[in-house]
């Protein structure tokens, strides 16, 4: 059995994809995705029984995924899990048609209509662009004011994805959000991200600590796995005020690297016995 | 306001068509006029004037979907899928034709005769690939209409230079690129319409830019529909899922070949050189096909 890892920039997460790869004994290459060029309806990738793919970027690790698996080579995350996972209109969309909990989201495509769309929403709410991670321009509108002045820096960036205008309902957490781990369609493990900013992401400082993997977290986090296609997921999930939980986002290429301390699971070893699996035909 | 209800909420009103746009061009004043002329009522929907809230159907049985702007007719069409309206094109068929990189890999898939495509995310990958099929070469945005910053490279310092300005130009012009050997042409290209299964026309563009577009100057002149011709656009508009689509071909020593395929085609060049009646081939297939 032969594993790739398509890669761009080594993180602490790939390497310790690589660490859970040598001890379960596996042969596998690493492929820096900016290497090497990709020709089309070729077979260069034919020895793989199957390519992890973990690229920083979004828009690498979809085409590069699409290209692969018209190779025949079988990929995780398939193109089709990255294509929407990637992109929280499509995200919504999925959750929305496979009836998992979400938030409620209007798009508009001028920012005439946001403006209305934002003031008849009430305040505050969240503007997001489509694409992106780390809550990167992420923006909490709390009054008309910040409303006209950040759709206003959205028309000046403008391109790709600042000419659609994604509103979601703001929820009031309890100074936490949830992330739940699917892999294979098994929650494997959850922390909850505490921080005293709206934006709950570890990377923006937030503290990871152990989540119980409840009957009904376990239930809305496989539902939404399934929901965008299955496979390695990561699943932002927020308490609202009235004690329901509601899917945020999926994300297509996870960090792990403080999730493993606080819930005490080999999340990298889970990771690869899933990739093992998908290789050998069985999942 | 946090729901979780699955459509269809049941509130379609049956019959109730109408033609989403951005700009109204010529091609838009034609299709309304196409659809006044048959006496059916229809409500023109400009894009930047409706919020689409993802779980309010918007109460239509079927939508023209004639945004210009790639992602609008991708995004709108998508979410009015959702909500149970039929949308022409469809959504799936907009997200390949507009995207050279899966329009190129649906062709192959199918085996429609199409250009070599070599893609790479870097830089330093892109010149490699240039290497490697030769000059001149030709890189191409992945999304993008009339020719716009499609750039014929002679020699490796073109080469650095255009991918110096493209990693200016933010994540998705710089990070991928799209590269395929230059094709010589005869001075002209094929443009084929296909509408539902029907090749409704087909000209030629002529040129003596190597870019052959009329919207940057080419002028069209009738192309005989050859059953070469009819068999590879039928082929190629199955590929990317069919509907209403206009396929650039090339002719080459080795026979036809796809170049491009367009999910909301611009056709007044086309109609100073056929005799068609394009729009109203358009409406009836928006009306009956699908």
């Amino acid at each position: 059995m032969k594993i790739g890892v398509l890669t761009s920039r080594i993180r602490v997460e790939e390497k310790l994809l690589f660490q859970a790869l040598e001890k379960a004994g596996i042969d596998y290459e690493r492929i820096d995705v900016e290497s090497i060029p990709f020709l089309l309806n070729s077979k260069t990738f034919a020895s793989f029984d199957a390519v992890l793919i973990r690229c920083v970027s979004h828009t690498q690790a979809f085409y590069a995924s699409r290209v692969l698996e018209s190779q025949g080579v079988k990929v995780i995350n398939s193109h089709h899990v990255i294509n929407i996972c990637g992109d929280k209109l499509l995200t919504s969309l999925a959750l929305l048609e496979h009836g998992v909990p979400t938030l409620h989201t209007v798009v508009a495509f001028s920012p005439e209509t946001a403006l209305q769309t934002i003031e008849a929403m009430g305040y505050p709410v969240v503007l997001k662009p489509l694409h992106g991670s780390w809550g990167r321009l992420l923006a909490k509108v709390n009054d008309r004011d910040s409303a006209e002045a950040i759709l206003e820096h959205k028309k000046t960036l403008g391109g790709y994805t600042h000419s659609v205008f994604y509103i979601q309902e703001y929820v009031e957490k309890p100074g936490r959000d949830i992330r739940a781990f699917v892999v294979g369609g098994e929650t494997i493990a959850a922390i909850y991200r505490n921080s005293n900013h709206w934006i709950t992401n570890t990377a923006r400082g937030a503290k990871a600590s152990f989540c119980p993997i409840t009957p009904e977290l376990d239930r809305i986090a496989k539902a939404a796995a399934e929901a965008v296609g299955g496979g390695i997921l990561a699943i932002d999930i927020f308490e609202t005020p009235e004690g329901r939980l509601v899917v945020s986002e999926v994300n297509h290429t996870p960090e792990f690297r403080n999730s493993i301390e606080p819930t005490g699971v080999d999340i990298p070893g889970k990771m690869i016995d899933y990739v093992k699996k998908v290789a050998g035909g069985k999942a | 306001m946090i729901t979780s209800k699955k459509w269809p909420e049941g509130r379609h009103e049956r019959g109730k068509i109408g033609v989403l746009f951005s700009r109204v061009r010529l091609e838009e004043k034609l299709i309304f006029e196409a659809l006044a002329k048959r006496k059916i009522p229809f409500e023109k929907l400009d894009i930047r004037a409706i919020a689409f809230d993802l779980e309010r159907a918007q109460g239509f049985e079927r939508i023209l979907i004639r945004c210009i702007s790639h992602r609008e007719a991708f995004y709108s069409s998508r979410i009015l899928e959702s909500q149970g309206v039929k949308t022409v094109n469809s959504h799936k068929t907009i997200r390949l034709a507009g995207d050279k990189l899966l329009t190129s890999q649906a062709l192959m898939d199918k085996g429609v005769p199409t250009l070599p495509v070599i893609l790479a995310f870097s830089p330093q990958a892109a010149m490699e690939a240039m290497e490697k099929l030769g000059y001149p070469a030709v890189i191409k945005p992945l999304n993008g209409s009339w020719g716009r910053l499609i750039a014929k490279i002679d020699n490796p310092e073109a080469a650095r230079s255009i991918l110096e300005h493209r990693s200016y130009l933010g994540e998705e012009l710089g990070s991928v690129f799209y590269i395929q050997p230059y094709v010589e042409k005869p001075g002209r290209d094929i443009r084929a319409m296909v509408v539902g299964g029907e090749v409704i026309y087909a000209v030629y563009r002529y040129s003596s830019h190597w870019i052959t577009n009329t919207a940057r100057g080419a002028y069209t002149e009738p192309c005989p529909i050859t059953s070469e011709l009819e068999e590879l656009s039928l082929r190629a508009a199955e590929a990317v899922g069919g509907g209403i689509l206009a396929l650039d071909i090339f002719e080459t020593p080795e026979g036809l070949v796809v170049n491009e395929v367009n999910h909301t085609p611009e056709f007044h060049g086309a109609m100073k050189a056929v005799k068609v009646d394009i729009p109203q081939k358009i409406v009836d297939y928006f009306l009956q096909g699908g």
